[in-house]
């Protein structure tokens, strides 16, 4: 789950982590000013987009917000309005705390410019978190060419990473890591994302954010949409589709323990693509058991009248059971996805 | 390692929940040795037949273990893998998904320091054809053979063997090293299985965008594999930047796409396919 900037400034803050002074915006009238407005959506980009602006007088209060509350950026259009005051910069620095994939381990990156061009830089410094918090603080303060900040360094590392386990976070990303002209070290944003595996140990109260569901479209106007189970083989059938010949329209894993409503769901986005002409089912149940993904196809069937033609590939755990619901509604099952394509393409028209 | 997949006896943690009870069924079904399974508090209970007991400990007084399967729900899997390791238990198949990546960190610093080897978590487990089924990788679409298979995706792993199969080519491994972040062996000790097993002919790697994992083995592969091996990397046509499914699979930068692996692995020796349909194809042309 990712975070929203004030979430996660609250997250940091509770760890002791400085930030600026500011609070969601519900009352304007009472604003300190000059306040920096900034709109809360999830993506990046929010500064060029418009999305952060400097109010300085009483009159120009509502009328910003207003203009916050109506920009769309890359989609978003922010529920809430965070208030901050304005800080003097001297330099801003790039600061963050990773689960590293390949080291197994728990890794702080840092680099010396922060700001919004930080993508575009490569000179990143990786430091193990797990280290002893006064040799990251040197190793912090050698990296930023700040020696007088090294005691600050030390406990901000220290902090980020109770912060990051605690909190069971998977990315805290500090850019820009501010540091004020009277020498403080403060958090300008914030990136933050939990792990959602982790939730049962958490009482978790964060604005609810579109699903990051297992449905992504690749090509709206693709005239074959697929269904599958695990990532790897929702991949696989995208790939194998491309080979064929046919243009898919989505990448949708239904995952594993699949049931009724999660396919139902599928097939209610699926029939909006416009262009669709055939749906490719390819599951092959392992943890999934065939048998309730058959009894699925078939009340979808019953539910959707204007479900264009499914293929489907059906194969392994409680296959047997499935093939006696799905002969019996007369839809057949395909014995591989290579069969499930050709007999597909030969539906298809321009 | 070979003696570690053909371990004869096997135990189950987890084997009252409604998958641990399921699988256990099926892994007799496949002639898998099960001695025992564990659940706290439910000790003296029988699943298909097979004795339930409060912990590991407690089925070691009495008998060697030289395998667990973990079904424990996510919550508690964490303290499931840790008494495995503290039992010492030489392979640990955990298919539990969605624990907490913290939690895996915490494991792994004490495997480090342990006699055990993990395969998992979020993995469908190992399947040998004829000799041990490890977890839910459905063994009827199997044939007994001298290929392996590895791969991190659970699904696409059944896909290809039961396309070998189809084309009567058997496998004596079928390894899901799983999908997340932090995870035990990896392609590597893999491979490293494969290539001094003198059953194994020819070797079968599925890899998916996102991470180095594939490219890691590429330079495994490239230094120390002398046998056949056939490659596919899913995810083709993944847009950037976009989480497709399970922890892995997330495509950051060019480096980490399907095209750039397939082309490394390529560079080290393997032969490559764009789909799993043409992967099958090339394997079986080359088996002839």
């Amino acid at each position: 789950m990712k975070l929203l900037e004030y979430e996660a400034k609250h997250v940091l803050a509770e760890s002791h982590i400085p930030v600026p002074k500011g609070s969601t915006v519900t009352d304007p009238a009472k604003l300190e000013l000059p306040a920096v407005l900034k709109s809360q959506v999830p993506t990046g980009g929010r500064g060029k987009a418009g999305g952060i602006l400097i109010v300085e007088s009483q009159d120009e209060i509502q009328p910003t917000i207003d203009k916050l509350l109506s920009l769309n950026i890359k989609g978003f259009t922010p529920k809430t309005i965070l208030a901050e005051e304005k800080l003097s910069i001297k330099k801003e620095l790039y600061l963050s705390i990773l689960v590293d994939r390949q080291s197994a381990n728990i890794k702080l990156i840092a680099h010396k410019n922060g700001g919004v061009e930080v993508e575009e830089n490569t000179n990143f410094k990786s430091f193990n978190a797990t280290d002893n918090p006064e040799v990251l603080g040197q190793q912090l303060a050698d990296h930023y060419e700040l020696p007088d900040q090294t005691f600050a360094l030390q406990d901000l590392a220290e902090n980020l990473k109770t912060c990051f386990v605690k909190n069971d976070a998977t990315l805290i990303e500090i850019n820009p890591l501010i540091l004020t002209a009277d020498n403080q070290l403060v958090a300008g944003d914030c990136k933050m994302t939990l792990d959602d595996a982790a939730a049962f140990r958490h009482d978790w109260h964060f604005e609810e954010k579109p699903a990051e569901a297992n449905f992504v479209t690749i090509d709206p106007s693709g005239n074959t949409a697929t269904i599958a189970n695990g990532a790897g083989l929702a991949m696989a059938t995208v790939d194998a589709a491309y080979e064929a010949g046919l243009k898919p329209a989505n990448f949708l894993d239904i995952g594993g323990g699949a049931n009724e409503e999660t396919l139902s769901r599928a097939f209610n986005r699926i029939v909006e693509y416009k262009n669709l002409q055939v749906i490719i089912v390819n599951i092959f149940a392992g943890i999934t058991r065939a048998d309730e993904v058959a009894r699925a196809i078939v009340s979808a069937k019953k539910q959707i009248k204007e479900l264009p033609p499914l293929f489907i590939r059906l194969a392994g755990t409680n296959y047997e059971a499935a093939s006696e619901i799905l002969t019996k509604e007369n839809i057949v099952i395909m014995p591989n996805l290579e069969s499930c394509l050709t007999t597909a393409k030969e539906v298809i028209h321009e | 390692m070979n003696n570690l997949f053909a371990g004869k006896n096997v135990i189950v943690q987890g084997i009252t929940g409604a998958h641990g009870s399921f699988q256990t069924k099926a892994m007799l079904a496949a002639s898998t040795n099960i001695i025992a399974g564990t659940t706290p508090g439910k000790a003296g209970q029988e699943v298909e037949g097979v004795p339930v007991y409060d912990s590991i400990k407690d089925i070691q007084a009495t008998n060697q273990v030289d395998i667990t399967v973990i079904f424990v729900p996510a919550p508690y899997a964490k303290g499931a893998i840790l008494e495995a390791i503290t039992a010492q238990i030489p392979l640990i198949v955990c298919i539990t998904e969605g624990i907490p990546v913290h939690d895996m960190l915490a494991i792994n610093e004490k495997l480090k320091i342990s006699h055990s080897t993990l395969l998992g978590p979020n993995s469908p487990g190992a399947l040998l054809p004829g000799v041990n089924k490890l977890g839910i990788i459905p063994a009827a679409m199997s044939l007994k053979g001298n290929a392996a298979i590895v791969s991190r995706s659970g699904t696409l792993t059944y896909e290809t063997m039961a396309g070998l199969t189809d084309k009567g080519i058997g496998q004596k491994y079928v390894i899901g090293i799983g999908g997340d972040v932090i995870h035990g062996m990896g392609y590597k000790e893999c491979l490293e299985l494969f290539e001094n097993d003198p059953d194994v002919d020819q070797i079968v790697l599925i890899g998916e965008i996102g991470g180095q994992d594939e490219i890691d083995a590429a330079v495994y592969i490239k230094e120390h594999v002398t046998k056949p091996i056939f490659a596919y990397i899913a995810g083709h046509h993944a847009p950037a930047g976009v989480q497709l499914g399970h922890a892995g699979a997330i495509l950051g930068s060019d480096q980490e796409s399907a095209g750039n692996k397939t082309s490394i692995l390529a560079e080290s020796g393997a032969k490559t396919a764009n789909s799993v349909t043409e992967l099958i194809t090339l394997v079986s042309r080359d088996h002839r």
